[in-house]
Formats: C-alpha cells, sequence, structure tokens
C-alpha cells in the first residue's frame, strides 16, 4: 500500500475518487470541510453566560438528584446534583457547577436532543465572580496505580466520552489491570466545520498527551497510539512535540469523513476489524477523544471536575466564527450571538457537523458536556426527492459496507424485520449515503426510523412473552386454589362424617345421611332460590347490579334468605320443645349455630374472595375490626343520605322508580350489615372452631326433630351446656366489642359533627355517589331505550 | 395396454402405500396449527375477540370455529398472518378496529380506590398489585392495555392512558417524502 | 421550507438529472460519427424520437398522476431513446421508431412504476419489441457512405424515412447487410469465417469499418463517463472482458466457423451496450460482485446468441435475460460486512 500510495496520490488528483483507496476502510466520502472559517481564529476568551442551564439527565445514566436549593449561592466546581445509587451497579454521573453564581430555578428545560422534550434542569446564574473551589474532587498528587482508583476519580470528576456518545468513561474502563494493551487516541476529527479537536491539540497537546500517560499508566497498556487528520498541520506539530520521549505515537491518517469513527480508526491506527457486537475493551483497545484525556489530566492533577469543554461556534451564517472554551450549560443562542450572526438567527442551530449533527427544537439549549460545535448554517433549498435509480453510490460510500439501497427499499416497506437482517445494527449513521444519493433520498433518517422500530417490536415481543407467560400462570394459580378449596371442602366432609361416624347413637347414624342429605337439600334450595332472587333483581335494574358482581349479589341475598329463615325458623321451634330447659338451651344453641352456618354459607358460596377475607381478618386485631365497623357504619349513614338524596336529584323522578331504589338500597345496606357482621362474628372465631359449627350445624336437621333416647339426651346435654358456654363467653365479647363499637362510633358522630371528616374518605364517598348516580342515569336511559323501540 | 393398466395400478398403489406410511409413521401429536396461531397473538388476553383469552382463540381458530378478523389489538397484520396459517380467507377487520391506538395502560387513582380487588381478580396477567382493604395499583411494565379492568371497578377509578414520551423512548419519526423542492 | 429531518445536511453535487445529462453527452461523439458515416437519417430518427417520447411521457404521467414537470426533465427517458435509436437502422420507416420509443415507455416504463421501478431495460425491450413485430425492415441497414456511394442530406433522409422512397435513387444502392448479417449468411452458405471477415475487411477505412468507428467513439464516450463515475466499470469490463475471451476461445478452436474476437467487439451494439445500455442502473444489478456477473453473463449470452441464435445481433435478447437474473445474483452476491466473518 505504501508503494502504491504516491501513484494513487498522483491519479486523485484527476480522478478524486481513487482517495478512498488510501484508507482501509470501505467508501467514505469527500464533503466541503470549510475547516478554515474557524481553524483560523485565535481561541476566545471564556464567555460567562447570564443563564446555565444544567439538565439532571445526560445522555447516558440514570438522572442527578438535586443536592442544593434554589436560591443557593454555589461556587465553581461544587457538587450541585448526583443520584445516590451504587455507581458500581448503575451509570451515575455527576453535575457540577461551571462557575459560581446562585441557583435561580430547577424546573424543566429543552434539552439538546432531537425529541426537542423537556426535562429537569438546575438553572445557575453566575454572579460573575469565578469564585471556584480547588481541588474539589480532593485528589492528592499519587501517580495512580490501579484502574480503580482512576475509576474513583473519573466517577467523581463527571467525565463522559467527549466525543459523542457520551459514555459514562468510570464505567467504560474495565477494572482488570492490563486488559488494555493499547490505548487509542481519537484527534481525527472528519466532520466539516468543526475545529475544537484541533484547536484544542495545538493549545493543550502537554494536557493531552499525559492524561493519555496517566490512563495508560493505570491501565497498563503498553502501547499508546494518537490519529490526527492529515488537514491539521499545526495540530501534528504541536502533538509531536508534546509526545516526544514519551510512548505517545502520533500517526497521520487521510482526511476523509467518517475517518474518526471508531471502528474506521481503529482499522487505521491498528488494522484491527472490530468484531460486530463486540467492545473495543474486550479486544483489549481502549479510545477516547482527546478532549477526554484533557479532562483526565485536570480531574487526575487538579481536582477539577468536568465543567467546560472546548467548542466550535461556526456556520456559513456567521461574520466571526470562534472556537473558545465554553462552560457547560451555556446555551447556545449566546455563543452564536458573540459569533455575529449575518442574519438573525430565526432558522434552528444545529449541534454539532453537518454531517451528523441535530437541529435543536430551540436555541436556548445548553452546550452539554459532549456538545462540540454550534453550528449556523441557515436553511437551504432541498431537491424533490426521485424514487432510487439504483445507482449504488451509496453502496460505494457506506465505510461499513451495508447495502443502504436494500435497506432503503425494505424500510420504506415497513419490512423492518428484513432491515434487521441486513444489519442495519451495524449502521453508524454517519451520513455518508444520502450525502452521495444522487435521488436526495434521506436514507439515514429511515435507518434510525427502523433502529427504533425494531428496538420497539423486540421490546414488544418480550412483553407480549411475558405476558403470556403471566397469564397461564394466573390461569394455573385459579385452577391450584380451586383444586385446594375442592380438597379443603372434600377433608372438612370427610371429618364431618367420620366425626358424625364416631361414638354417637346407632339410630342416629342411621338417620345422619338422611338428615344431612335433607339439610344439603335444603341448603341447595336455599341456594337456588337465591340464585332465582338475583336473577330476578339483574332483570329489573341490570345496569346497577353490574357495578355490584352478582356474586355478592348472591351473597347478599343468601344473607337476606339466612335471615328470613332464621327468623321463621325461629318461630317454628320456638312454637315446639318449650318446656324442657334443656331442650330449649340446645334448641338455642342450635339455632345460633345454623345461623352462623346459614350466614357462613352465604359468604363460601360466592367467590374466594370474600373467603379470603374472612381468613384474612382474624388475623387483623379487635380493634381494626372495630374501626370497620364504624366505617362500614359511617357508609351506611353516607349511603343512606345519598339514597335520600340521589332520589332527589333523579332528573326523571318515577315514583316507582325511585321507590324500588330506596328500597333496594335499603335492603341492600341491610343484607350487607348483617353479612358483613355475621361475617366478622364468624371471623372472630378460630377457624377450627368455625369447622366445627359447621359440623355441627350439618348435623342438625331443620324440620325433622330427633327422637330422643337417654344416650342422645345426654350427649345434646353435654353439647348444650357447652355450647351455652360458648355462647355467654361470646356474649360478653360481643357487648365488648359492641361497646367498643358504640365508642368509637359515638367519636365518629362527633368527628362528623365538628367537620374533622377525613378529606379522602368524603372524596371516596362522593366518588360512590356519583358512581351510583351514574348507574342510576344510566339505569333509566336504558330503561327509556328499551321503552322506546326505535332508539339504538 | 394391459401394461399400462398394470403399470399405473402398480404406481398408484406404491404410491398409496407410501402415503399410509408417511401418515402414520409422521403423525404429529396436537395441533401445531393452534400454537402457532397462538404465537402469532398479542397476549393481551382481552377477550375483545369473544373468547377468553387468546390460546381459546387460537384453538377455535385451529379447529376451523370462528372467523380470521375478531383480533382488535393485533389489527390488520395479524388477521393477515392467521389466514396464512389456517389457508382461511383474509376478512375486513371492523371499523373500529382499524385504527391503530397508540399503547395505552392501566392508571389506578389511588385517592379513589377502596381495595375491593375486584380489578385484580380481573386483570388477565396479574397487572395489578394489592390486597382486599389494601391500595391496588397498576403495574406499568406488566400491563398489556387489555382494558378489562376498567369495567369491573365499583368506584370508576381506572382510566387508560398513553405512555409517556421520555428522551429515552423517544423515537425517530419516519423521513417525510419531499414533493416539491423547495425554492 | 422543506428542512431534512435530520442529518445529514450536506450534499453533494449530484443529482439525477445530472447523471442523465452526462450519459447523454457521451453519446454525442457517437452520434457524430455516425451522422457522418451513415448520413442524417439518424438524426430524423431522433428527433422523432423525442416527439414521441414528451407525448408518451406526459400522457402516461397524467394518467398516474405523478408530478409531470419533474419527472419529464429528469432525462432518463432521453437516455432511452437515444439508445433505441442507434440500435434501429437509420433510414428505417417512421412508424419503426414512433411505435418502438412508445412501447419502450409504456411497457417498459410506466407500466412498471416509472424511474427506478422497472425490471427490464426499456431501450432493449423496446429493440427487442420492434425485432419480433418487424424483422424485415429492422434488418434493412443502410450501407454506409463509401459503401453505397449515396450520402443522404437531412433532407433526403426525411423523405425516405417518411414516405419510403428517395427520388432519384434506387433503394437496393443504399441498403444492406451488416457485418453481422453477412457472417450469419456466410456461415450458413458455407463459407468460412475468416474469409468473410477478409472480406469486409476491404471495405475499412484505417483499419476499422464504419460501424467498427462508430464502436470506437461510443468506446471514448463510455470510458469518460466512467472516469465522470456516471457508470460503474465493473459493467463495460466484465461486458467486453466475456465476450473476448469467449469468442478468442472458439476463435482459437475452430478459426473457420468461429469470427475472432477483434471482430466481435467492434460490430453491431457491442460498444453501445457495454457503456449504455447495460449500465442502465435501474435493471442492472446493484452489488459489486453483482455487476460484474450481470454483466459477464450478457457477454456470454451475447457470444451464443450471435453464434447459434437466430437473431445477428443478440444484445436484446442477453440483457433482458440476464434482468431477469438480477435478484437472484443481488441475492447470492452481497458484500462483507464491516465486523462479520462473511
Amino acid at each position: 500500500m505504501s508503494l502504491l500510495r504516491p501513484v494513487i496520490e498522483k491519479i486523485a488528483k484527476i480522478y478524486p475518487m481513487a482517495k478512498r483507496y488510501l484508507h482501509a476502510f470501505h467508501g467514505g466520502v469527500f464533503p466541503q470541510y470549510n475547516k478554515e472559517l474557524s481553524a483560523n481564529q485565535p481561541v476566545r476568551e471564556q464567555i460567562i453566560p447570564t443563564k446555565l442551564i444544567l439538565p439532571l439527565q445526560q445522555q447516558v445514566g440514570l438522572p442527578a438528584e438535586v443536592l442544593v436549593k434554589v436560591g443557593e449561592s454555589v461556587k465553581k466546581n461544587q457538587l450541585l446534583a448526583q443520584s445516590p445509587k451504587d455507581p458500581k451497579k448503575a451509570l451515575v454521573v455527576p453535575v457540577h457547577a461551571p462557575t459560581s453564581g446562585v441557583i435561580r430555578a430547577i424546573e424543566p428545560a429543552t434539552l439538546a436532543h432531537p425529541s426537542g422534550l423537556q426535562d429537569m434542569a438546575i438553572i445557575l446564574e453566575p454572579d460573575g465572580k469565578n469564585t471556584t473551589i480547588d481541588n474539589a474532587l480532593k485528589v492528592s498528587k499519587q501517580t495512580i496505580e490501579t484502574p480503580d482508583q482512576l475509576k474513583d476519580i473519573l466517577f467523581h470528576a463527571g467525565i463522559i466520552g467527549m466525543g459523542g456518545a457520551g459514555f459514562p468513561t468510570y464505567a467504560k474502563i474495565p477494572s482488570r489491570p492490563g486488559q488494555i494493551h493499547t490505548l487509542l487516541i481519537n484527534g481525527a476529527e472528519c466532520e466539516p466545520f468543526i475545529t475544537c479537536d484541533d484547536l484544542l491539540m495545538q493549545t493543550h497537546a502537554y494536557e493531552i498527551v499525559q492524561g493519555a500517560l496517566i490512563t495508560a499508566n493505570a491501565l497498563g497498556s503498553s502501547k499508546i497510539i494518537c490519529g490526527i487528520e492529515s488537514n491539521k498541520p499545526t495540530a501534528i506539530k504541536a502533538m509531536t512535540n508534546a509526545a516526544k520521549d514519551t510512548i505517545v505515537e502520533i500517526k497521520v491518517v487521510e482526511s476523509v469523513y467518517p475517518m474518526g469513527g471508531q471502528k474506521q480508526l481503529t482499522l487505521e491506527l491498528t488494522g484491527i476489524e472490530m468484531p460486530h457486537k463486540v467492545h473495543a475493551v474486550d479486544i483489549g483497545l481502549l479510545m477516547m477523544n482527546v478532549a477526554t484525556f484533557a479532562a483526565i489530566y485536570r480531574a487526575v492533577m487538579f481536582g477539577e471536575p468536568l465543567t467546560s469543554r472546548m467548542v466550535t461556534v461556526s456556520g456559513l451564517g456567521l461574520n466571526k466564527p470562534f472556537n473558545t472554551i465554553a462552560m457547560i450549560g451555556t446555551p447556545f443562542s449566546e455563543l452564536a450571538q458573540a459569533a455575529e450572526p449575518k442574519t438573525k438567527l430565526n432558522y434552528p442551530l444545529i449541534m454539532g457537523g453537518p454531517m451528523m449533527g441535530v437541529k435543536v427544537k430551540s436555541n436556548d439549549v445548553p452546550i452539554s458536556k459532549t456538545t462540540n460545535c454550534v453550528l449556523a448554517n441557515p436553511p437551504e433549498p432541498v431537491d424533490m426527492q426521485m424514487p432510487c435509480i439504483r445507482c449504488g453510490q451509496c453502496m460505494d460510500a457506506c465505510p461499513v459496507n451495508l447495502l443502504p439501497q436494500q435497506m432503503y427499499f425494505y424500510a420504506q416497506a415497513h419490512e423492518y424485520d428484513k432491515v434487521e437482517k441486513l444489519n442495519v445494527a451495524d449502521c453508524i449513521e454517519c451520513g455518508c449515503c444520502s450525502f452521495v444519493c444522487p435521488s436526495h433520498i434521506p436514507l439515514v433518517q429511515y435507518y434510525r426510523h427502523s433502529k427504533s422500530e425494531i428496538r420497539e417490536i423486540h421490546a414488544e415481543q418480550k412483553a407480549v412473552d411475558l405476558a403470556k407467560e403471566r397469564h397461564e400462570f394466573k390461569m394455573a394459580r385459579i385452577e391450584r386454589e380451586k383444586a385446594e378449596r375442592e380438597a379443603r371442602l372434600k377433608a372438612k366432609k370427610e371429618a364431618v362424617k367420620k366425626q358424625a361416624s364416631a361414638p354417637k347413637d346407632p339410630t342416629t347414624e342411621t338417620k345422619k345421611p338422611s338428615k344431612g342429605a335433607a339439610s344439603a337439600a335444603a341448603v341447595a334450595a336455599r341456594a337456588a332460590a337465591a340464585k332465582r332472587a338475583a336473577k330476578a333483581k339483574t332483570e329489573d335494574s341490570p345496569v346497577t347490579e353490574k357495578a355490584i358482581p352478582s356474586a355478592r349479589l348472591k351473597a347478599i341475598e343468601a344473607a337476606k334468605k339466612a335471615t328470613q329463615q332464621s327468623a321463621q325458623q325461629d318461630f317454628e321451634q320456638g312454637s315446639e320443645k318449650t318446656t324442657d330447659p334443656k331442650v330449649a338451651a340446645r334448641n338455642a344453641a342450635m339455632l345460633a349455630a345454623k345461623k352462623r352456618a346459614q350466614a357462613k354459607k352465604a359468604a363460601v358460596s360466592s367467590d374466594e374472595s370474600t373467603a379470603s377475607e374472612n381468613e384474612a381478618m382474624p388475623k387483623k386485631d379487635p380493634k381494626q375490626a372495630a374501626k370497620q365497623a364504624a366505617i362500614l357504619a359511617a357508609q351506611k349513614r353516607a349511603k343512606a343520605k345519598a339514597a335520600s338524596s340521589g332520589t332527589g336529584s333523579e332528573t326523571k323522578p318515577d315514583p316507582k322508580k325511585s321507590a324500588q331504589q330506596t328500597a333496594q338500597q335499603t335492603a341492600q345496606q341491610t343484607a350487607q350489615q348483617t353479612a358483613q357482621q355475621t361475617a366478622q362474628q364468624t371471623a372472630q372465631q378460630t377457624p377450627e372452631e368455625a369447622t366445627m359449627q359447621t359440623a355441627e350445624t350439618t348435623i342438625v336437621d331443620l324440620t325433622v326433630a330427633t327422637p330422643e333416647t337417654d344416650a342422645s339426651r345426654k350427649e345434646a346435654a353435654r353439647k348444650a351446656t357447652k355450647e351455652a358456654a360458648k355462647l355467654a363467653a361470646k356474649k360478653r365479647a360481643d357487648e365488648a366489642r359492641a361497646a367498643k363499637q358504640q365508642a368509637q362510633i359515638e367519636a365518629q358522630a362527633l368527628a362528623e359533627q365538628t367537620g374533622d371528616i377525613d378529606p379522602i374518605k368524603a372524596k371516596r364517598e362522593k366518588a360512590m355517589q356519583a358512581a351510583r348516580e351514574r348507574a342510576a342515569l344510566r339505569k333509566a336511559q336504558k330503561n327509556q331505550n328499551s321503552d322506546d323501540p326505535e332508539s339504538t | 395396454m394391459i401394461e399400462a393398466v398394470l403399470i399405473f395400478l402398480g404406481l398408484a398403489i406404491l404410491f398409496g402405500l407410501l402415503l399410509g406410511y408417511a401418515s402414520i409413521r409422521f403423525k404429529v401429536e396436537g395441533n401445531p396449527m393452534a400454537e402457532q396461531i397462538d404465537k402469532i397473538l398479542p397476549q393481551t388476553q382481552c377477550g375483545q375477540c369473544g373468547f377468553p383469552g387468546c390460546k381459546p382463540y387460537a384453538e377455535a381458530l385451529a379447529n376451523g370455529e370462528t372467523e380470521v378478523n375478531l383480533c382488535i389489538p393485533g389489527g390488520n397484520e395479524v388477521m393477515i398472518k392467521i389466514s396464512e396459517i389456517t389457508g382461511l380467507e383474509p376478512k375486513e377487520m371492523d371499523e373500529a378496529a382499524a385504527e391503530a391506538k397508540p399503547k395505552e395502560t392501566a392508571y389506578i387513582n389511588e385517592d379513589l380506590c377502596i381495595g375491593c380487588v375486584l380489578c385484580i381478580k380481573e386483570c388477565p396477567v396479574d397487572a395489578i398489585l394489592g390486597a382486599t382493604k389494601l391500595m391496588h395499583t397498576v403495574i406499568q411494565q406488566e400491563c398489556t392495555g387489555c382494558e378489562k379492568c376498567v369495567p369491573v371497578c365499583p368506584v370508576d377509578c381506572i382510566e387508560m392512558l398513553p405512555e409517556n414520551v421520555t428522551p429515552k423512548n423517544w423515537k425517530w419519526p419516519e423521513p417525510v417524502v419531499v414533493e416539491k423542492a423547495s425554492k | 421550507m422543506i428542512q431534512p429531518t435530520s442529518s445529514p445536511f450536506a450534499h453533494n453535487n449530484q443529482s439525477v438529472r445530472k447523471v442523465m445529462m452526462q450519459v447523454q453527452l457521451a453519446a454525442f461523439p457517437a452520434l457524430l460519427t455516425h451522422i457522418y458515416l451513415f448520413g442524417f437519417g439518424i438524426v430524423v430518427q431522433w428527433l422523432l424520437a423525442v416527439a414521441t417520447m414528451l407525448v408518451v411521457e406526459y400522457i402516461m404521467l397524467k394518467l398516474r398522476g405523478r408530478p409531470v414537470l419533474p419527472f419529464m426533465t429528469d432525462m432518463s427517458a432521453l437516455i432511452t431513446i437515444t439508445g433505441l435509436v442507434f440500435c434501429i437502422p437509420p433510414e428505417a420507416p417512421w412508424w419503426i421508431i414512433v411505435s418502438g420509443s412508445a412501447f419502450a415507455l409504456i411497457f417498459g416504463k410506466h407500466l412498471y412504476g416509472g424511474l427506478g421501478y422497472n425490471p427490464f431495460n426499456p431501450a432493449m425491450l423496446g429493440y427487442a419489441f420492434l425485432l419480433i413485430s418487424f424483422p424485415v425492415q429492422m434488418t434493412q441497414w443502410t450501407l454506409p457512405v463509401d459503401l453505397s456511394g449515396h450520402a443522404l442530406n437531412f433532407i433526403q433522409s426525411a423523405h425516405y424515412i417518411f414516405t419510403g422512397q428517395v427520388p432519384g435513387i434506387s433503394m437496393d444502392a443504399l441498403t444492406g447487410a451488416t457485418p453481422l448479417n453477412e457472417v450469419r449468411n456466410g456461415l450458413s452458405q458455407g463459407i468460412s469465417a475468416t474469409d468473410i471477415v477478409t472480406q469486409t475487411v476491404k471495405e475499412e477505412t484505417f483499419g476499422l469499418t464504419s460501424w467498427g468507428w462508430v464502436n470506437v467513439a461510443f468506446m471514448v464516450g463510455g470510458l469518460w463517463m466512467i472516469y465522470s463515475r456516471a457508470i460503474s466499470w465493473q459493467f463495460p469490463v466484465g461486458f467486453l472482458g466475456s465476450l473476448a475471451l469467449i469468442s478468442f476461445i472458439f476463435n482459437q478452436y475452430d478459426p473457420t466457423l468461429y469470427p475472432p474476437a477483434s471482430f466481435m467487439l467492434f460490430t453491431g451494439g457491442t460498444m453501445l451496450a457495454a457503456f449504455f445500455i447495460i449500465t442502465d442502473p435501474v435493471t442492472a444489478s446493484t452489488t459489486p460482485k453483482g455487476k460484474f456477473i450481470y454483466a459477464c453473463g450478457i457477454g456470454v449470452l451475447v457470444y451464443v446468441i450471435r453464434q447459434w441464435g437466430a437473431f445477428p445481433d443478440g444484445i436484446a435478447f442477453a440483457i433482458i435475460l440476464m434482468n431477469i437474473a438480477v435478484p437472484l445474483i443481488d441475492q447470492y452476491t452481497q458484500p462483507r460486512v464491516f465486523g462479520h466473518q462473511r
């Protein structure tokens, strides 16, 4: 290659495209550089702007959390924001104050991002004094021997890759010494108009070289190569001088765009072609921009965090383009104004160069740590987009040797899986293809769009798979719970059967199955009745009932029926056998047990949630239960209020319907209350007692009286006394609870009267009332619609 | 003449035997078509197709019992894929399904939630976190936007909102074709 | 003002119109040579073709609902008709070029979706249509001036093209067979190829027949186009190389049956095809290796059709056949992406 080089250079004078053979990677373009606009100007003094905007969310990493307050005075290099997460586990980038001043605000500001979205930022107003905290990072002048020491300083200095990507440098550097054998310094700067690296190398060559040496020493690298494009002769000289007698090797590379791309420059400097999807650090290479190395030097030697960087302010729309070391957070417009624009800046500025830059949505966006240029190019007329003529120029120009044409066809047709197969993930978005396209097709824009779409498709696919998994798990869980419940019921039935067949009357034994059957039949009959009643209700007002699911309705109805039945049975039972006190006690006990059993059955026959409620409730302490009772009471009151006001506020006062509604509501309330209270009561017991009760109650037949024998009487007596004792204990507990409840209710009433109601509860009640009103309206409308056959 | 008849008869018998052997030896258990279809359905388990989940719809399709154009979250693309797999004719989707909605997820207004667990029971992917009388909240990552929880809430505290666009999930828009040269 | 939605905000100076203009300019020397050697017939034909093009393009763009002015001025149709005009005999009747151009533009370009979407080379499609539909008119080539002794000026050519006669001159004196045709006829009559070639050599000026000179002019234009990057170098190199190679091999094998390579390269529409027709980017292969294979395929097919096929000059069919194979070639010649194994 070196032999052919002069030949090719000669040919290149008449055939410019021959220059493509002078560099190692494929393709590349030779745009108009226009670098002389800013390269020949001296570096201007730092501009202190009127305000500094410091976004909390940097390019990569977690958003920082603010550590200062509005109105606080801060000094230069003071730490303003940092995420508290562990930097070893997450990417954390701290924010420091670029100059001294006062924090004016912490508010959303437009980001220098292509989306133009806003994000939280610290607005700092400089006071012009530039009071500095020296050695803010508190470094000692010791040499850094291990990567971890270097990582620590880099993390605290907030140094990120200043070449454009902005990946936190402390995370990029590996912890193992010796893993990186070659350090590469990227001084190529291939984009047109940009000269910030050029001037940095001219003015701070010593810092760059020293920074590289410090890094190489810490990482254990044996080689340092610096690549500089041939169109920067002064910089090459300055760097060569600074690198004299060091292991830093300065290599001059061809001026072609995109020479400064990581993979392209690596191939050029080392001859190693980086495999796709592999990080450079994994193959022992580490490449960083010259500005990053200079920042490392300042951080290690002087303890200065990263607060400013060299920025080019250039463009065809400026009279005096220049370079300056700008503070991070300086708004674009102030820098552009300092360059004396030719016309008013009523067009968007570009962050970066014309090939890869981003048009900012507002000219006041701030300089970030990765901004290398503020470009003011007045918009030029755009040619019409022709269809693709398949000329292949894009393919010839692509540095990654992709097929932009094919990717364009598939991206246009939205066949993103085929675009992915064509390796669009390897596209470095350099813009060479769009640059050369004769049809003026915005190729790179299609690939950017395709990449986002592909990423979204993958995420969606993952989400879909996960949703499927979760759904299947849920189905399995429901199956399992059903099976467990059935097993439990079965076990209960077995236990009951066992108990029944335990030492008892042989006569009663024979009667038990029939009684059991009869009782089961009765229960079934009750349940069926409840269902029918529920269905009748739903036909009446389906909309209202939808709000309350049928299961609960069932419970309500069952409880209602249970109370009715128990009243009936009381009457029935009370008419018979009142003479024998023992029998009476036994009967009372049986009745109480019956009531409980019915209530429990009603609760159990609804879904498992109420069952879980019941099971969950005993775990709570009685105080909470009392509170709940109080809440219920309050709710009841609210409902009553709502019911009364609701009926009044109906737009179409239909007396029948309103009466029905109020009747419904009151019935619901009472049913709910009784159901809940009985549920509470049963919950107060331990599960064992409950099972025992149900076991006992299943034995008891409601309609058929048991013929008595001596043994059975004795047994009955024993049971009766036990029951009586239990009842007494419960009565005591109930009274205590009731007293507490009463106290609570009174307290509640007092609170209500004094107007000290919990606003959340009021809101909730209001919402419930609103929901009920809506439901009523819907029902009214529906009835209206069903009345009027013509409406749809 | 007779040889021709014999030859054809022999060929027919030979191929018949081969086919019979193949149908027994290479028989596939179960209905792979249902699996294939299930893989391309969006798994929101929303029930808008009328089936209680994506798998039942896939199985019904595999048995040829239902239409191909019922999956609304899947839209036109899924309908075409289904028709390709099942060999049925592609059918027009309903008007309501034709427009593509941005992905919406459920948000519970915590001030109004009364802790009734009805939405938790309803959610087909268990994306709602909560327990009885305790605060409920939707795990945004898991919510598929099926909207099954919205009608069951007795206080109407669940609403569907589109995702927030942040710089992290912002997408590059599709390039606009420049129809005319600008001056 | 519509701006690109995102970078790059810079562009080089290429455009479709520029590329097409470069191709048109490269054809100019050949046009002049043709006029000098064959008379003004070609100018009349070209004007007729331009008129047809304007009418057909306008009607088709309107029917397709596309913006008329930008697409009519992108010069791509001009290349098509120029190529077609060079393929037909300069004194062919007017309706030959009109029907050929119309067919080429409508069926070869617009019905497939316009610029960039057609699979077949439109000029070759039109030429094939003419060859098959009007074989007689397509083989009645005008003899070069030095052979016929008559140089038809513009008016006479126009008169002949439109009416089929020229007052005062008999047609038989003007028309004759092309060298390729002569070779074919001669071979079928049993005359050895070397004899035919030496026969035609007698009518040379400066070592080449008139047709040979036209080919040289095309080559000059083509080399300029390679320099200005209007076409890719793989096409002429592949085509001419493979044609030369295969004719050389066969010539070495039996000189009496197979004409030499030099003859093959400078007769008929070889150079026209090599630099102007097969380089049409829309219908050719797009990958670098694919372009080479495509061009080699055309070269082989041209030789085959010329030697053993029914038509004296097989360029049209060779190109159309390879157009069919282009997607396959593209699929299997994809370049190695940076960072991937293959």
